[in-house]
C-alpha cells in the first residue's frame, strides 16, 4: 500500500499542534510589544518605544517563520487569534521587567516542543527549533542587559531619561 | 480501494491510484486530500463539545460542518460529533501521522 500520508506531510499532527500554539505565542508577543511601545511613546520613552517597534516586528517574523515551516512540511498553519493585551505599566521598568518575564515564558514553551519533538521521533521539528531555541538565548541576554542598565543607572532625578537615551544600544 | 480506518458511523479509505483518499460519511462519500483531512480534524478540534451537555449553551446539539471548501455541508449530533472525533484521531494514527493518544498530551 503506498504511503500517500507520509508522501504529503512530513511532521507529525501533535508536533504541528504545538506549532500552532507557538505561532499563537509569538503573535502575542508581538501585539504584546506594541501595546508596550503604545505606553513608551504616551510616557515620553521615544527610544525604548522604537526598541518595542522593533520588538513587535522581530516576533511577527518568529510567527511567520513557524507559518512557512508548516506550509514547507505540508501541514495546516493556523492564523492565531490574539486577545488579552495588556496596556498598563506601572513604570519603565515594569515594562522591561515584563518582557524578561515573557521572553523566559517563550523559551520554556520552545524547550517544550522541542523535548515532546524528541520523544515523537520528529527530528525535522526538532532541527527546526535549533534556530529559536539560540535566539531566545540573545532575546533573554537583551533584555537582562537594559535591566542591568537600569539599576546601574537609577531612577532617580534624570535617570528615567538617561535610561531611555541608552536603549538606543540596543536597537542596531 | 482499501479500508484504513472505521468507526460506528464513518469509513476512511484509500485510493493509491487517484492518490486520495474517500472517507464514507454515512450520508455520502466525500473525496478528500490529506490537506482537507487535516482541516477536518482542526474543525473537530475547535468544537466545544462540552457545551452539548449544557441546554443554554447547544440548545439543539447539532453542530454544522462545511468541507473541502464550502462543497459539503454536514450536520451532526453529539453521538456523530463524538464518533468522527474519534475517527479522525485513529486515522491520523493509522497514517502514521499521529502516535499513539496516551503517549502524548497537548
Ligand atoms: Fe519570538
Ligand atoms: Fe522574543
Amino acid at each position: 500500500m503506498k504511503d500517500i500520508a507520509r508522501q504529503s506531510m512530513s511532521i507529525k499532527v501533535e508536533s504541528m499542534d504545538l506549532l500552532n500554539g507557538q505561532i499563537k505565542m509569538e503573535a502575542h508577543a508581538s501585539a504584546t510589544y506594541l501595546a508596550m511601545a503604545s505606553w513608551c511613546e504616551q510616557n515620553g520613552f521615544f527610544t525604548s518605544a522604537k526598541f518595542f517597534y522593533k520588538q513587535s516586528e522581530e516576533e511577527r517574523g518568529h510567527m511567520m517563520k513557524i507559518f512557512e515551516f508548516l506550509v514547507d512540511t505540508g501541514g495546516n498553519p493556523v492564523s492565531p487569534e490574539v486577545t488579552n493585551i495588556n496596556h498598563d505599566y506601572s513604570s519603565i521598568v515594569d515594562v522591561f521587567e515584563n518582557t524578561l518575564e515573557h521572553e523566559v515564558a517563550v523559551t520554556k514553551s520552545i524547550h517544550n516542543i522541542v523535548k515532546k519533538a524528541r520523544e515523537l521521533g520528529d527530528l525535522a521539528t526538532e532541527r527546526f527549533l535549533d534556530w529559536f531555541v539560540l535566539e531566545q538565548v540573545e532575546e533573554e541576554n537583551t533584555i537582562r542587559d537594559i535591566l542591568d542598565m537600569i539599576e546601574v543607572t537609577g531612577t532617580e532625578g534624570v535617570g528615567l531619561q538617561m535610561i531611555d537615551n541608552q536603549v538606543a544600544n540596543w536597537i542596531e | 480501494m482499501n479500508v484504513i480506518v472505521q468507526t460506528s458511523y464513518y469509513t476512511l479509505y484509500q485510493s493509491a491510484k487517484e492518490r486520495s483518499f474517500y472517507v464514507d460519511f454515512g450520508q455520502k462519500m466525500v473525496r478528500m486530500s490529506l490537506c482537507q483531512l487535516l482541516a477536518l480534524r482542526y474543525k473537530l478540534m475547535s468544537i466545544p463539545i462540552e457545551n452539548h451537555f449544557d441546554g443554554d449553551l447547544n440548545k439543539h446539539g447539532f453542530e454544522v460542518l462545511l468541507l473541502c471548501n464550502k462543497e459539503h455541508l454536514l450536520v451532526l449530533n453529539t453521538y456523530e460529533i463524538l464518533d468522527l472525533k474519534q475517527f479522525v484521531e485513529q486515522s491520523f494514527m493509522a497514517l502514521g501521522l499521529s502516535v499513539e493518544a496516551e503517549t502524548v498530551t497537548i
